[in-house]
């Protein structure tokens, strides 16, 4: 379980990222962050695995604080921990299978790794990676030759290597077509569901959010101003969201049943 | 009617338009300054300095010993009547113009022309011409002059070649003067080999008298030179060897003698023997030897001595650049870290690191490699190891500089998304740091080992080894043939380098 405690993150030039931030994440959940550009969900994100320090607070996992860890403690900590991006962070020059073993850094053995050398349990597990995500026959290609819905599937499967407790992902699908947006969350759900990976995902499209979220959290200038379940989430209305996200919001349809790709 | 509104309704001008009309009158610019156009005014002040300075010093060049106003004006328009004139034209113009202008600025609805800039252009341009001296009649009419020493630099393959040659001779003694015993027999002659009679076989060298303020060279005795025996209708040179061994081509009226053997291979002629100063030294009867020689080439074509250096230096001037390329490579990767900012951000400590070795790099970078070379060889002396130590150091700058904005510009996404993992400092420099550095650092080095080849050819101009040391040496003999050979090994070398290096950058970004 993740229990973040008044969470506070202000950079060196004065911006107050997050305020007092405070909220948990059972096991098994798929909660989703939501919230306008600039209202500090990347920074959450990257705070909880520390990515970025916080400057106050406590991030509680499993009775650590990870906000205090030592660097070796928090190696350990973050293995446990996948992160997917926006804009994928694959290794661009590296090649498909490369990057999804990367993602088993935090397990082997740190000196023979810089050798580019993995056990063979690895490469297998990395070739099961590549085939939950549908994506075993471009395991050789450079990791920029594929699009991006296949970039983020390399992410993912990078996250998975690192056999996961959670997965943190910011705006997953930010930078992909609508279309392509059900396919990366369908693969999210379905860790969820079948190896009960607790999700915390940032997102925008309220479409999205009810389609896929256990249990919603608002964001606006750093502060938490909505805490929703699912079934607040699904009976939501235009104004709440407008609340929210601001006056000048507008809602965008994320078609999935409309045939949009035709 | 649409009204133009272009006139900027900036501040209205501090005077009236004759006020600032006059002010620019007394010194150009002035008038736009007080009418608030402080731009326009400062750039018409300083031009019009610049320009004055420029003309009152050329002006002082052309008549360098006149002492008066008018008269040093009077010479230099004497002299070069088509600068000095148009260009004083030139300043008055400004000067009613710039006034003018002023007036116009003044005036509550500007009108900005750059008329007058376009004469302040103009008169840079005409006083520039005068400065550097360019002088297109004497480069059209002597154009001529460059045919012959281009004819050799740019097809100068004759020396590159050469044959074996072969020196058929045979001579004469001669004594001089003639004493009471017997003057030296004339050769055996022996059938099929060549031979040479001399008559008479002795008599006195030519003297040079000095009579009435003039040097008169009095002709010595006069030899009949008769030659059998030797290769028919062949060129034949008569040398002359004095008996301490000098010899020398004997000339007659300024030119060699030379002549060509008749079918038999024979040849008949008279010279005098020469002019020559004989050593105190030397004792008793003074023996000298007059020879015929004939020259041939035998053998096949093979590469000349010249050639044969050219390759040897430009197999050094390439290494000397691949060294100075790899000690650069090697010295700059640790430079470049401590000049990439965003590695070097962390605290004010390292961020004076940073701001410390931009400024070296920037200093040494901005020394050209020659005169690094001219430092380099004022230590080793002179040799291709100076060249290296040249393009080294200015390496290094280079390198260090491009290296640093690789690493600056390098995505920071990956790092974050390897250091997710729970990977090692390490680990994440190696997976996601590492990778985006290489073809950037691939790509510089080639970019680098091309340029410093490049620059190994000059270098050696200043004594840094390489072909140009060699180049400079023949250019100073006014020997173009082989000159023109080291040319064109460094275009050959150059153009290849640079498709090979372009197409290796290629092939890894």
């Amino acid at each position: 379980m993740l229990d973040v405690k008044n969470l506070t993150k202000v950079y060196d030039d004065g911006t107050v990222a997050l305020r007092d931030v405070s909220f948990q994440l059972e096991d098994g959940e798929f909660l989703i962050i939501i919230g306008l550009s600039g209202s500090g969900k990347s920074t959450l994100l990257r705070c909880i695995n520390r990515l970025i320090d916080p400057t106050e607070g406590q991030i509680m996992w499993d009775g650590v604080d990870i906000a205090a860890a030592e660097p070796a403690q928090l190696r350990e900590i973050r293995r446990q921990i996948g992160m997917i991006f926006q804009h994928f962070n694959l290794v661009k020059r590296s090649n498909v299978l490369t990057n999804v073993l990367a993602g088993r850094l935090g397990y082997v053995n740190p000196w023979t790794s810089l050798l580019h050398r993995f056990p063979a349990e690895d490469m297998e597990m990395a070739m099961q990676a590549l085939e939950q995500v549908g994506i075993t026959e471009q395991a050789r290609k450079r990791a920029d030759e594929l699009s991006g819905g296949q970039q983020q599937r390399v992410g993912i499967a990078r996250a998975l290597m690192q056999e996961p407790r959670m997965i943190l992902a910011d705006e997953p699908v930010a930078s992909l077509d609508p279309v392509l947006a059900h396919t990366i969350l369908g693969y999210l759900e379905q860790l969820n569901q079948e190896r009960d990976i607790s999700i915390l995902c940032s997102l925008h499209y309220l479409d999205l959010v009810q389609r896929y979220a256990t249990r919603v959290v608002g964001l606006r200038d750093g502060r938490i101003v909505y805490r929703g379940s699912r079934a607040d989430i699904r009976a939501m209305t235009d104004e709440e969201f407008k609340d929210i996200y601001g006056q000048e919001a507008v809602r965008v349809s994320v078609g999935r049943t409309e045939g949009k790709e035709a | 009617m649409a009204t133009r509104t272009t006139q900027k309704v900036a501040e209205a001008s501090l005077v009236p338009p004759p006020v600032a009309g006059i002010a620019s009158l007394i010194f150009p610019g002035l008038g736009q300054v007080l009418a608030r156009q402080l731009q326009r005014g400062f750039v018409l002040i300083g031009s019009t300095i610049m320009i004055i300075g420029l003309f009152v010093w050329r002006v002082n060049l052309l008549a360098a010993r006149e002492t008066g106003f008018m008269d040093t004006l009077g010479k230099a328009i004497g002299r070069r009547p088509l600068f000095v004139i148009p260009t004083l034209v030139g300043i008055v113009a400004l000067w009613l113009w710039a006034a003018w202008d002023a007036y116009q600025q003044a005036q509550a609805r500007r009108r900005g022309g750059i008329g007058v800039f376009a004469l302040v252009v103009l008169l840079f341009f005409a006083l520039g011409w005068q400065v550097s001296e360019i002088n297109l009649y004497k480069f059209v009419t002597e154009l001529s002059d460059a045919k012959d020493p281009l004819s050799r630099v740019v097809w100068p393959w004759k020396a590159a070649v050469t044959r074996d040659i072969e020196t058929t001779s045979a001579g004469a003694d001669i004594l001089t003067p003639c004493d009471d015993q017997p003057p030296p027999s004339p050769p055996e002659e022996t059938p099929g080999q060549p031979y040479v009679v001399a008559d008479p076989t002795c008599g006195d060298l030519s003297v040079q008298e000095a009579r009435d303020n003039e040097l008169i060279t009095v002709p010595g005795t006069l030899l009949t030179l008769v030659g059998r025996g030797f290769a028919p209708n062949t060129e034949t040179q008569i040398w002359w060897v004095d008996p301490v061994s000098n010899q020398f081509r004997i000339r007659q009226e300024g030119e060699y003698v030379s002549l060509v053997t008749d079918d038999q291979g024979a040849f008949e002629i008279e010279i005098n023997i020469p002019y020559m100063l004989i050593p105190p030294s030397a004792e008793g009867r003074v023996v000298h030897h007059v020879e015929a020689r004939q020259v041939s080439e035998i053998g096949s074509l093979k590469p000349s001595e010249v050639l044969l250096r050219n390759i040897e230096k430009m197999i050094e001037t390439i290494v000397l650049g691949m060294m100075a390329t790899l000690f650069g490579i090697v010295f700059s990767i640790p430079v470049s870290f401590l000049a990439a900012r965003n590695l070097m951000s962390g605290s004010p400590a390292t961020m004076a690191v940073y701001y410390v070795t931009r400024t070296i790099l920037n200093i040494i970078r901005s020394i050209e490699p020659m005169i690094w070379a001219i430092l380099a060889v004022t230590v080793v002396g002179l040799g291709p190891f100076a060249g290296v130590i040249a393009l080294f150091v200015h390496s290094i700058a280079a390198l260090g500089k491009l290296y640093s904005e690789a690493i600056e510009s390098i995505d920071p996404g990956p790092i974050e998304a390897i250091q997710a993992t729970g990977a090692t400092r390490l680990q994440t420099i190696m997976y996601a740091v590492v990778p985006q550095m290489i073809p950037p650092f691939v790509s510089f080095s080639i970019y680098r080992w091309d340029i410093n080849v490049r620059m190994s050819t000059i270098i050696g101009l200043v004594g840094g080894g390489g072909i140009g040391f060699l180049l400079v040496q023949y250019i100073r003999l006014l020997d173009y043939r082989s000159a023109g050979i080291a040319v064109w090994f460094i275009a050959i070398t150059v153009a290849t380098l640079d498709y090979v290096s372009s197409e290796i950058r290629q092939r890894f970004v």
